[in-house]
This record gives C-alpha cells, structure tokens and sequence, in this order.
C-alpha cells in the first residue's frame, strides 16, 4: 500500500486536475518530490564535532536572521540545557555527557533531517513543502496558509512557527542552503565547521564513507548510521559513540513517517471510485425508499 | 579451459608490468599491498588506496631535534579570513609526541621518503568529490582539536588563531615556542606504587616501578603505550582513574605477566620488597651482573626459569690463560695464578672456591689466595 | 400522527441566558482582536512542540463531530425516507450549518496566514490528509447553505419587503427567489447526498489526520482504524445532537418535547454505541494497547474516562426503556454521548499527542478558552435568531394538511 505513495499520489492528483480544473499545481511540479539518485546530503559525525557552535553563526548569517558577534559563540554555558532549533535558530548544538567520564562529552548538531519521504511534503495542507532533486526540503512562503500541520506531522519536530507574528508569519527550518547550494556552494553550516565534522556530499558517498569508518574504528563508533534508515532515510546523516536514542534522538522506524497515512488516504480515495460508488449506492437506497414509499401512497389513495 | 588459458596470457603480462612498476620506495618495505589498496591491482589512475592504516604504514625516522621548530600553516590563506594563520610550534609538539606513539600521531601515513605534511593528502577545498578523508582544513583542526580540548577543554579560534585585525602576529604562546622557550617539564616517575584493593587476601597491589624501569631496563612507552595528552591534563583526573575497570588496571599487567594465575606477585597483605634476584634465585646478579638487561641470558622471551648456573653457557671455557682473576677483585698470588681454575672452583658456578685439594686448614674467605684489590 | 409545520418562534430574542451568552460571545471576541493585532503567540499557549491547541482539537475536530446532525438525519429522514423525522431535519440542518461555518471560522482564525485560506482550492496535494478535509469541509459548507437556501425562500417569498429606495427590487427579488426555490426542489436530491457522502469523507479524514503524527501520538489512539472510529464516533454523535438541541430548544421555547420521535431516535443510538464500542475494543485487543491502561496517567484516565463516560455509561441508558420515555433522561443520556465524543477529539488531538522534545506540557490559555467558549455562545446566540426568525422548528399544524415548503425537495 505504502508503495504507491507518491506517483499514484500525482497521477490521481493529474487525474482531478484535468477530469475538474483542467490544471493543477502539483501536477506541473512533477519532478519534484523524485529522490534522485545523486542526491546530496550530510554526514555528521558527532565524534569529530567539538562544539564550537560556529555553524550556528554561519547559519543565522547565511539566512540573514539576527545573531551577535561570532566570538560571543564561544559561550558553552548554552549547553546546560538541551536547546531546539526554532524560528530564530534553524540549526543548534547540544552537549551529551560520554558514557565514562574520561572521555569528551559529545556534541550533536541539530537541524531538519531532509527525509527522503519527508511527512511535511505528504501533509502540507497545500504543497507548500517539495522534495528537491538536490535532497533538500524546501518550504515555499509563497504558498503556505500557516495550518502548522506540518509541525504536527513532522517526526524530527522540526518545523519552526512566528507565533509571534500577526501578519505573514512563516515556517522556518533548515533549507539546505537552496539558495547557496544553487549557485554553487556548500551549505553555510558545513563550509564553516572547523574540524568538517559535517561533511557535504553524494548521500551514497556518506553512506559508504561512514560505514568504511565504522569498519575502520570499530571502538570509537556504535556500528549504526543514524538516518540511513530511519522514516525511509533522511539527507542528513549522523554517527555517533553512544546509542542515538540517548542524544535525544527520537526512536523511529523505517518506515517512511507518511507511509500508513497515504496508504489510507488513497485507499479512500483510489480514483475518486469509493466516493463515488458510495454516491451510486445512496443514491440508489434514496430511489427504491422514494418509490416505496409512492406505492404506498399510492395503494393508500 | 582455453578461454581461461588466454585470458592469463593476456593478464600476466599486465600483471608484471603493473608489478614492476611499484614505487621503488614501496620495495624496501615488507608490506603487504591489501594493506593499503583495496583493488588487486592498483594503478596509477586507480590507485583505490584504503583509508590511512594509522600506527601501521609510518616510516618516519627523525628526531624532535632535526624537526623544524615552527611552521606556519598558511596553506588555506584567503582574503576573507577572520583570523591569522596559526604559527604552530613542531617541535615541542614532536617531543612531546614521544610521551604518545610519536610522530604517527599526527603523520599517521607516511610512505616511505620524505616526511608528508597533511596538505600532500587533504584536498584544500571543501566541496570535493572524494568525502572518504576529511578536507585540508577539517584535517588540522581535528588534528590540533583532538588533543588540546581533551586536556584544556577550550575550543575557542584565539587559543591558536589570533584576530586578523589585532596587532599581534600570534598567539602568545606561539612567540615562545618560536624562541625554544617552551619544553614539557621532565616527568617524575615514582619509586613503588601502592594500591589498595577490595581484594580480600592480598588488599595491597605493590608495583615497584623502579624495578620495571631500572632493574628490567624498560622503556616508559613499554607500559605507557598511546598516551593521550588528557592521561595527565584532564580536567577531572580522579573520575578518569576511578572510571578504570578492573579489566583496564590489570591489563598493562597482563602484557607481561600472566595476572589469572600470579595474584600473589602483586597482591599481598602487606607492601611487597622489590625484586631481589639473589632472594628469588640464589644468583647474586648485582655482583657481576647488574649492567646486564634480562634477555641478556633470559634469552626466552617470557621464560625466566631453566637457566643452570653454569657460567660457561655464556662465557665459554674459562683457563687460566684466557681468565685474568683480577677482574673478580682478588689478585692471585703467584702460586695461585698457575693452578688449573678447577683446583679451587669444583662447582660450575664458580661460587664457593675450596682449599681442601692442598690446604686442610684453610677455608674461603678467611684465607684469600692472594690479596684484594678495588675493581 | 399529527402533521407538522416549521414555523418562526415569535418570541423576544433577549432573556438574562441570552445576555449572559451575550457577554461570553463578546470576551471571545475581544481575544480573537489580540489574536489578530498581536500574533497567534501573544493569545495561545502554542508553541513549536504544540503546534494545534483546542482551537483545532475542540472548536475544529470536535465542532465537525458534534455538527454529524445534519448529515445522520439528513441520511434518515431523505435517503431513507422516513418522513416522521422530517420535523427534526431543519433544527439539525440549523446546528450543523451554523457548526460548520464555526468551524471554518475557527480554522480561519487558527490559521496564521488567514488571509491565504482559499490557497487550497488552487493549490492542491493529492496525499495530504488535511487538504481532503479541507476541501471537503469547504464544499459540505457550501452543500449545507444550499440546504438551508430552501428555509430562506420560504421565510421570505411573497414577503419581501426592502427598506427605502430598494423597495423597486421587492417585485425582482421575490421572483428570484421563486426561480431559485423551484430550481433547488428539483435538484436538491443531488446535494442532499452530496452532503452525506462528503461528511462521511471528511469525518474519517479528520481521524487520518493525527496518524501521520506516528509514535508522536499514545499508542492507545494511534491506530490505523482511526478514520472508521472518526466515522463511527461521528455517525453515533448525530443523533445525540439532535435529541439534545431538541430537548432544550423545546424546553427554552416553552414547546411541547417531541418525545415520541425522539425516543424512536434514541432506539437507533445504542446499536451505533454498541458498533462503536466494538470497534474500539477490538482494536485495543488487537494491538494489545490495554497494557498502558495499568499505569495511571493522563493518557490512560482519559481514555478510560472516554471509554466509560462517552460509551458504556450511556449505551445502557439507550437500552433502557425508561430513558426513551423521559425527554430530559434521554437529553442526559445524549450529553454523556457529546461528552464521550468531545472527550475522544481533545484526546485524539490534545491529550494523545506526545511532542517529543516537550519542555512543558500544554494547557489552553485564557485567551483561547475565551474565543472557544466565545464561539460556541455565539453559536448558540445564532442558532436562537434563526429560530425565532426562520421556520425552523415544527409545530403541530391546524391548517393545511400539506404546505408546499414543508417536505423539501424530496418528495417530488
């Protein structure tokens, strides 16, 4: 059922664009919300990463959000609490504990995983949210009407609302850099990263890069990518030494987060048929009660 | 059956040439090539090099002293750099490396040649399509990275970087290192080590370390294997000893004794005297002996039993022609030195001389055959 | 049985309940002005780990339940074609029209790009659960008026009467309205299934909705079967509803209680609890959910609460023979149901959502109790113009046996 999510999800959206309006948007954006192959994406490894919160900088920078001088992000007093990106910071770095004492405590970046089967692309009331050729997920302003259903379906609980404004506010989350990624460069965050502890590239290429260094050093990582298969897989990508679930990593499956919905959904919805037998069939109880309920009249006149 | 034939006609050609066109610094090393290439044959082209085989592919043999003192890594300089390069101070870092596993721990590929620095094998732009190694920059950060915020905790840029709009050319701390100023204090290794343990017969653990280093003549990186700065410069040195396993303390241990079956060479009730050779053998080694290492006669590695005290094992046939008995601190007298060795030495120790075969009345040492002389 | 005709209840529009109401419709609304020049943020308690608070979970999800009435009686009394429920069509036909476009306006107001509501009808997502609801939201609204239309057109043909200069238009009107009436009896079959099949859509869709919320939501909830549970909940509701607003408006009106159509109503209740009760059961069983029923926490004291409350507690009143004949037994009866289902949507959306990186949990602010207390008073404000102003509800005829406008459209 789960397959046929999103190429039936067009065809039958195709099918009601032309059978009723005789166009319709999602329609036209096709290639869109296609996983390609040569994808990008970006591994963290939360080994490397030391917790100098210069991507946070390069972040607001990048997306022209206010932020204070760089060197004010040497301030690790942040790290007593656990910290969330939100609609004034899409990316944040949090501080773990190691397992013994002796070792480093372990920093973990967070920020929109890039799903390959993202949840805000199926549920955005109006499409407002696509999956790129290049990976990322992008949310378009132009579109968005606010429902916040995205926040609801996300399973990362990433998307960012401005309750705080009364007039356009937006969703904010990590944007993979589009518009830098578009003219070349690398995401803000990865091209600042002193140690490359995110590394951007080929999804397949991460994939392949993080399993040789679990091979390579068994006893410095747990022998699992988080996010090479969590919901169907995310762009980004994570090793860590500790189980993932202790950094505050939600426990997901692997199946992708809008699997059983659109499942249901197009099983209600297979070609419009359910509705409209459902129609037919009251339509037709409407008719044989009429006519009875004739003859009886009838019969009593 | 003739495909396959032709087929190695063909391949075996391609096969020496490829052989004979290895590297001839790769010739002198007894290597294996799947320690480094993944492929069967690699090439030029396709080289399919593995990701580097830290601790086991390094050839560098230079000391701290022929290193150079600074560099100035200036490799990624751009105009629109926040700070300025680092200058940083090799050598105190190479000496110090000796305390760790030594140059490896930062050259930790090295073919054999020259000495490689990180820019020969890190690309210096970050958007590349080779990921499988981190980039130039990602290189020296997590080198430098790794160690100093173990023991400083620090991650700030100003403690290597200084603002590209201040005055000053670098960190202070680089000016001294630059003027040969800056060396790691000499580190005092203790005499005996007393632990007290939960173990109810034997609570005390003695390690005599002066033995280990003095007496069995080890090195400290024999014990001290990968020492990481942070050993001694961790913030919370207390928490990292206490964190250590049971496993972890007897380990060092068990490289050279067998800890299942020797408890009572460390554990005892009270501190254990050091190891004395005459006490456990009855072989004064500290009378003619002491400059000697163990595998000097102990030629077995690990086996330190079955050595009979027969000094011609080592020394060959001693006469009284190849023997001047000087040496032992007694001069013959002249009476004496023509006597056959056997006349007075009956035991193949040459322990306790006898008078007996002349002299009924004299006994050793009482009576010396000659006079004492300084050695 | 006697025959019965809709006709305006004539009576003065302000008690002391109406002014009290009154008084709550304008908090609300004074509230919605914050939320309006201020920001979502400044009125709510949401934030990024809640993102739907009650305006979704009650003014939303429950408002689309408890308006059920209108499609349930509307599937009984035409498409079924049992005419002796055809005086309490236009009150239920009143309460969801009114329900429905409470709950677009609550959408509306929830919404943070308000403005941009009608983007769904050109922008579309085919597998958004959401988008479904909406539009099948927006076109049952739009069914619903067309309903209603007929109630109109009979309050005013051969009546109308402009103020002033427009009295010219008083002949033209009157005409359009005539063409207009005669044009909907000949076609309103169309809309009256229209209107079932699309509730009965949007109603399971609205349970679709949180099962995309996956482990975010308590494993009692999330199910795969939420949608039929909506549906059921939703069809069982119905009824209820319509006994409940029948009781009180006899009772606020001073009319006699239709008591023997109601309990005939009521009869029909306890089998849709029992289907429903099956449902639920069942599907704890099968997903071996009742494990988390043995801790005591909010999530499983609600669902019990839900469980007892909303369904059992009720479905042995609806057996019993006693409360089908006593009007204010069965309007209790029928609160219990309204409760269970009001109770089921603020836990399907509110009490089962777990925001995984929570800091605090949420509670609504006064700001939106206000505006949902708010609505509903001015709902029930709307509800009484209506009726006093509109043939809405029956009363037993003395005149003609059969006025043209009291059997709409269906029985041509």
């Amino acid at each position: 059922m789960a397959k046929h999510s999103r190429r039936d999800f067009l065809k039958t959206s195709a099918l009601i664009g032309s059978a009723t309006l005789g166009l319709s948007s999602t329609a036209k954006a096709a290639p869109e919300n296609v996983l390609s192959e040569d994808r990008m994406g970006v591994l963290v490894d939360t080994t490397v990463c030391i917790g100098c919160r210069k991507c946070e900088w390069a972040c607001k920078s990048a997306h022209d959000l206010p932020t204070a001088s760089i060197e004010t992000y040497d301030d690790r007093s942040v790290f007593s609490n656990v910290r969330r990106p939100d609609d004034k910071a899409l990316t944040v770095v949090n501080e773990y504990q190691s397992i013994t004492s002796d070792k480093l405590p372990i920093n973990v970046k967070v920020q929109c995983m890039h799903c390959d089967h993202p949840a805000c692309v199926s549920a955005c009331i109006v499409g407002a949210f696509s999956k790129k050729e290049n990976g990322s997920v992008v949310w378009d302003t132009d579109k968005c009407i606010g429902c916040r259903y995205c926040m609801v379906a996300c399973p990362f609980q990433i998307p960012a609302f401005e309750f705080e404004k009364a007039l356009k506010p937006d969703i904010k989350k990590c944007d993979f850099c589009i518009n830098r990624t578009a003219s070349g460069k690398i995401p803000a965050c990865t091209e600042i990263c002193p140690v490359e502890a995110i590394t951007y590239g080929r999804r397949e290429d991460l994939i392949r890069t993080a399993k040789e260094k679990i091979k390579n050093y068994p006893h410095r990582y747990i022998n699992r990518i988080f996010g090479e298969y969590e919901v169907g897989g995310t762009s980004w990508l994570y090793l860590s030494s500790k189980e993932f679930e202790q950094l505050d990593f939600p426990k997901l499956g692997k199946d992708p987060a809008p699997g059983v919905s659109e499942a249901i959904q197009h099983g209600i919805f297979s070609y419009f048929v359910p509705p409209v037998a459902l129609y037919a069939l009251l339509g037709g109880i409407m008719w044989i009660n009429k006519n009875k309920k004739h003859n009886e009249t009838d019969t009593e006149n | 059956m003739k495909t396959k034939i032709l087929l190695l006609i063909i391949t075996l050609p391609l096969l020496l040439i490829a052989q004979n066109k290895i590297d001839p610094s790769h010739q002198n090393q007894a290597l294996k090539c799947n320690m480094c290439h993944s492929c069967e044959i690699p090439t030029k082209e396709k080289l399919c090099l593995k990701p580097c085989p830290r601790d086991k592919m390094v050839t560098i043999e230079q000391t701290p002293g022929e290193s150079p003192n600074v560099i100035t890594i200036d490799h990624l300089r751009s105009q629109t750099d926040l700070y300025k390069p680092v200058k940083f101070s090799h050598r105190v870092h190479a000496e110090m490396s000796g305390f760790g596993s030594g140059c490896k721990m930062c050259h930790h590929y090295n073919p054999p040649g020259k000495v490689i620095g990180c820019s020969d094998c890190h690309e210096a732009s970050r958007k590349r399509t080779d990921i499988s190694k981190p980039d130039l920059k990602g290189a020296y950060h997590q080198q430098c990275m790794n160690c100093h915020r173990q023991w400083s905790g620090k991650v700030e840029c100003e403690s290597c970087h200084a603002l590209n709009n201040s005055k000053q050319a670098s960190v202070a701390v680089q000016e001294k290192a630059k003027q040969g100023n800056i060396v790691h204090p000499k580190i005092a290794a203790p005499e005996i080590v007393k632990y007290d343990t939960p173990k109810a017969n034997g609570k005390i653990a003695t390690f005599n370390h002066n033995d280990h280093t003095k007496t069995f003549g080890l090195d400290c990186e024999n014990c001290h294997t990968d020492q990481s700065c942070n050993k001694c410069h961790a913030k919370n040195k207390q928490a990292s000893l206490s964190s250590r396993t049971v496993a972890d303390k007897h380990a060092v241990c068990d490289n050279c004794h067998n800890v299942k079956t020797n408890c009572s060479m460390c554990h005892s009730n009270s501190v254990k005297p050091g190891f004395s050779h005459v006490a456990r053998t009855g072989f004064d080694i500290l009378k003619n002996h002491s400059k000697l290492t163990c595998n000097r006669c102990h030629t077995t590695k690990a086996k330190f039993s079955g050595l009979k005290a027969d000094c011609s094992l080592c020394h060959g046939t001693w006469t009284k022609e190849n023997f001047k008995h000087a040496v032992t601190g007694l001069q013959l007298d002249e009476i004496h030195s023509d006597l056959d060795c056997t006349e007075c030495h009956q035991e193949k120790n040459f322990a306790k001389p006898t008078c007996k075969n002349c002299h009924e009345d004299k006994v050793y040492p009482k009576d010396k055959p000659g006079k004492m002389i300084k050695k | 049985m006697e025959n019965m005709k809709p006709t305006p209840q004539e009576r003065k529009y302000f008690t002391p309940i109406v002014i009290g109401l009154s008084v709550l419709a304008l908090n609300g609304i004074i509230f919605l002005l914050g939320r309006f020049v201020f920001g979502i943020g400044s009125v709510t308690n949401l934030d990024n780990q809640h993102p739907w608070g009650i305006w979704i979970g009650i003014d939303v999800a429950a408002g689309v339940a408890l308006a059920a009435g209108g499609f349930t009686t509307a599937a009984l009394g035409h498409i079924m074609h049992k005419d002796q429920y055809h005086a309490i069509i236009r009150p239920a036909l009143l309460t969801a029209t009114l329900g429905y476009t409470f709950v677009a306006a609550s959408v509306m107001i929830d919404l943070g790009r308000y403005y941009f509501i009608w983007h769904p009808l050109l922008m579309w997502n085919g597998s958004s659960v959401l988008f479904e609801v909406g539009i099948c939201v927006m076109i049952y609204l739009t069914v619903l008026y067309i309903e209603f239309l007929p109630i109109v057109t009979e309050r005013f043909i051969g009546k109308v009467n402009l103020p002033g200069f427009l009295k010219k238009f008083n002949q033209p009107v009157d005409k359009f309205l005539r063409i207009l009436d005669r044009g909907l009896e000949k076609t309103m079959f169309v809309f009256i299934i229209a209107g079932v099949v699309l509730s009965c859509l949007h109603q399971s869709s609205l349970g679709t909705l949180m099962v995309i919320a996956g482990p975010k939501m308590h494993p009692l909830w999330q199910t795969p079967i939420l949608p039929l549970l909506f549906l059921l909940s939703a069809i069982t509701v119905g009824l209820p509803m319509v006994i409940m607003e029948s009781v009180i408006t006899s009772k606020s009106f001073g009319l006699k209680p239709e008591t023997h159509i109601l309990s005939n109503l009521s009869n029909i209740v306890a089998p849709l609890l029992g289907v429903y009760l099956a449902f639920k059961i069942g599907d704890m069983m099968i997903r071996k959910t009742f494990v988390y029923l043995y801790e005591v926490n909010a999530a499983s004291v609600m669902f019990t609460l839900e469980l007892l409350i909303g369904i059992i507690i009720p479905l042995r009143l609806f057996m019993s023979r006693q409360v089908a004949k006593s009007p204010v037994a069965m309007a209790t009866a029928s609160f219990l149901v309204i409760l269970g289902v009001l109770m089921n949507r603020i836990n399907n959306f509110l009490i089962a959502y777990n925001p995984p990186y929570a800091v605090k949990s949420y509670f609504p602010s006064i700001g939106e109790i206000s505006v949902t207390i708010g609505f509903v008073a001015l709902e029930i404000l709307l509800f009484r113009f209506f009726v006093i102003n509109f043939p809405i509800v029956s009363e037993p005829d003395t005149t003609a046996p059969h006025t043209k406008f009291s059997l709409r459209g269906t029985t041509k």
